[in-house]
């Protein structure tokens, strides 16, 4: 039964629907303390891949292994580490958060004492506390994603598997949420996560898998997916720049080209990443002009998933 | 670590549990089974009639709601109990677990039987108190009556679980449910009736005997002839019309309500484990 000792293991997953493919071959290794986000468009296979792994859905062909347990084999023994939110949950509604937190809970085998302790420190964490006593009939839309979230957390789980976290959630919830991953990346937790915010994958995940039409596309650090891109800059200078200075700043290295746009606004092109911008910037300054906000148009992540997923070259 | 099946069957049975207690369905059985009941307590003195003095007619005219009661039971606690998890993404909640879907049937089927028991004796209990207070016994096979009621609840509860597993829709499954109790199968009993072949294999026909158990001697099946009458629409006035009045047998119906029973469950159960959501 116990395989191997990544995490998550996914071995030439397929899932067909009829003669639709949703998954094809996929194959995909996470391994200890990462955060992975995982990206496509609608339909991609993202959902499909999550629900084999949660026991939702049977694979048609391949593996799949938690903990080194095979999941589609033994899905009770592979899910008893995992913590899942799997779209967004609907809870019974005669129930009240505690008494979901406590069915889980005694379903996972923890003590009373342990239910009552984790509950109230998720709800906490989750800011439910105040309607730990309400029914969930009443919830909100997100509340009910926090609740999910909760439920997810409340055994300390070693995986933690989200599907679009964040979905509806206001902008504030989205926030702490993301803050929570954080705070769970610092501890020895794996964290597989889909999502269509590219933002917040490259804000919170270490590294990204992009998938389309059941293929993975791309499998890579944020860094490394970086590296080679052509990133546009939005640069807002003090005063308007001067020919001498547009001189400089367009021969600086990685910079591909420069375009004045108005008076005090520069949009640029450079290939690189975190690190070429940081030289860039500094190359700027150095040149005098006086920089009020220096700020990429979208991420570079953005780029190479629109490149991977628009072309569909593969 | 996990708890075992048996400890996870019943954690899932206590929450199911709790849900009927807090929703309307509960409520409205057990509503329904008191107004019933007090209909046919209040209404004979109320007109002017008395009850009968047989407590064997007595229990039988009161039990006559039996197996309207047995169905909406059913229905109510039966019909939907899968589908809905799956229609109202409830299964997102409980399904990514350590804990096998055919835990969570097993608990979620005795939860049902649970309740829908619990109404079924509510119902007893008031024809058995009434039929004391007012004639002063208890007819001798009441318990028997009693357990016959429950073998057909179980097996009607079984086909309801089926019925689940399977709709994807929990208004159909409901309506689906009632009305193969309610209407079709016995519209296919008196149609076998009436081509005289005894529809010993309709699950509803053999539910005739946890009445039928009160009557001493036990019914046996009857020819009956009649002479049709005279008049506008009858075809043959005056002829001879010969038909049947049939009884269910005790050991066959026991063995026919054991057979969907059966067959329902595991049914059930194997088409629910498969379901993916």
């Amino acid at each position: 039964m116990n395989k191997m000792e990544d995490p998550i293991v996914i071995e030439h997953l397929s899932k067909n629907y009829g003669g639709q493919v949703a998954l094809n071959d996929l194959t995909l290794t996470v391994t200890s303390g990462l955060c992975v986000g995982y990206l496509g468009p609608n339909g991609a296979g993202k959902t499909t891949t999550i629900k084999i792994l949660t026991d939702l859905l049977r694979a048609t062909s391949g593996n799949a292994y938690l903990n080194g347990i095979d999941v589609i084999r033994h899905p009770e023994a592979a899910l008893e580490g995992v913590g899942a939110v799997v779209e967004t949950p609907e809870f019974y509604p005669q129930l009240t958060p505690k008494e979901c937190l406590s069915y889980v809970g005694k379903i996972r085998g923890m003590s009373s004492d342990a239910i009552a302790r984790r509950s109230h420190a998720v709800l906490e964490q989750l800011k439910l506390l105040e309607v730990t006593d309400k029914r969930t009939g009443q919830f909100s839309k997100g509340m009910k994603q926090r609740l999910a979230i909760a439920q997810a957390l409340l055994h300390d789980p070693s995986i933690l598997i989200l599907d679009e976290p964040t979905s509806g959630l206001d902008p504030r919830g989205m926030v702490e949420v993301r803050g929570i991953i954080k705070e769970l990346k610092k501890t020895d937790i794996t964290i597989l996560m889909s999502s269509h915010l590219l933002t917040e994958v490259q804000e919170v995940c270490d590294k990204v898998a992009i998938i389309d039409r059941g293929i993975l596309l791309k499998y890579d650090s944020l860094e490394n997916l970086s590296a080679g891109q052509e990133i546009t800059l939005t640069v807002h200078t003090l005063e308007p720049v001067t020919p001498p200075e547009f001189k400089v700043i367009k021969a600086l290295k990685s910079v591909t080209s420069v375009k004045r746009t108005e008076n005090n606004k520069l949009i640029m092109s450079l290939s690189g990443g975190a690190k070429e911008q940081s030289k860039v910037l500094r190359g700027i300054l150095n040149s005098g002009v006086n920089v009020v906000s220096y700020t990429p148009q979208h991420a570079a992540i953005e780029d190479v998933y629109l490149h991977l997923v628009s072309e569909g070259d593969y | 670590m996990r708890p075992n099946n048996i400890r996870q069957i019943g954690i899932v049975t206590r929450y199911e549990l709790l849900k009927y207690l807090r929703g309307r369905r509960l409520l409205a059985i057990v509503l329904l089974t008191v107004i019933v009941s007090a209909i046919f307590l209040v209404v004979p003195p109320a007109i002017g009639s008395h009850y009968s003095k047989d407590p064997t007619e007595f229990v039988t005219n009161m039990l006559r709601f039996l197996s309207v009661l047995s169905i909406l039971s059913a229905t109510f606690f039966g019909a939907d109990a899968i589908v809905s998890e799956f229609e109202s993404k409830t299964g997102y909640f409980l399904f990514p677990n350590p804990i096998r879907k055919t835990t969570i049937f097993l608990g979620k089927f005795i939860a049902s039987a649970l309740v829908s028991v619990g109404a079924i004796a509510l119902y007893y209990l008031i024809a058995v108190v009434s039929v004391q207070v007012i004639d002063g016994s208890v007819p001798a096979n009441t318990g028997l009556s009693f357990a016959y009621s429950l073998v057909y609840l179980l097996a009607i509860l079984a086909v309801a679980y089926l019925f689940s597993a399977v709709m994807r829709s929990s208004v159909y499954s409901l309506i689906l449910t009632f009305f193969t109790f309610f209407l079709i199968l016995p519209i296919v009993s008196s149609v076998s009736e009436l081509a005289k072949f005894k529809p010993w294999f309709s699950i509803t026909f053999a539910s005739g005997i946890a009445t039928d158990i009160l009557k001493n001697p036990y019914p046996t099946d009857t020819m009956i002839a009649t002479t049709a009458g005279r008049g506008p629409g009858v075809p043959t006035p005056g002829a001879l019309i010969s038909g049947a009045q049939y009884y269910p047998a005790v050991t066959v119906s026991l063995v026919v309500m054991a057979a969907y029973f059966i067959v329902a469950f595991l049914l059930a159960i194997v088409l629910a484990r498969r379901r993916e959501m």
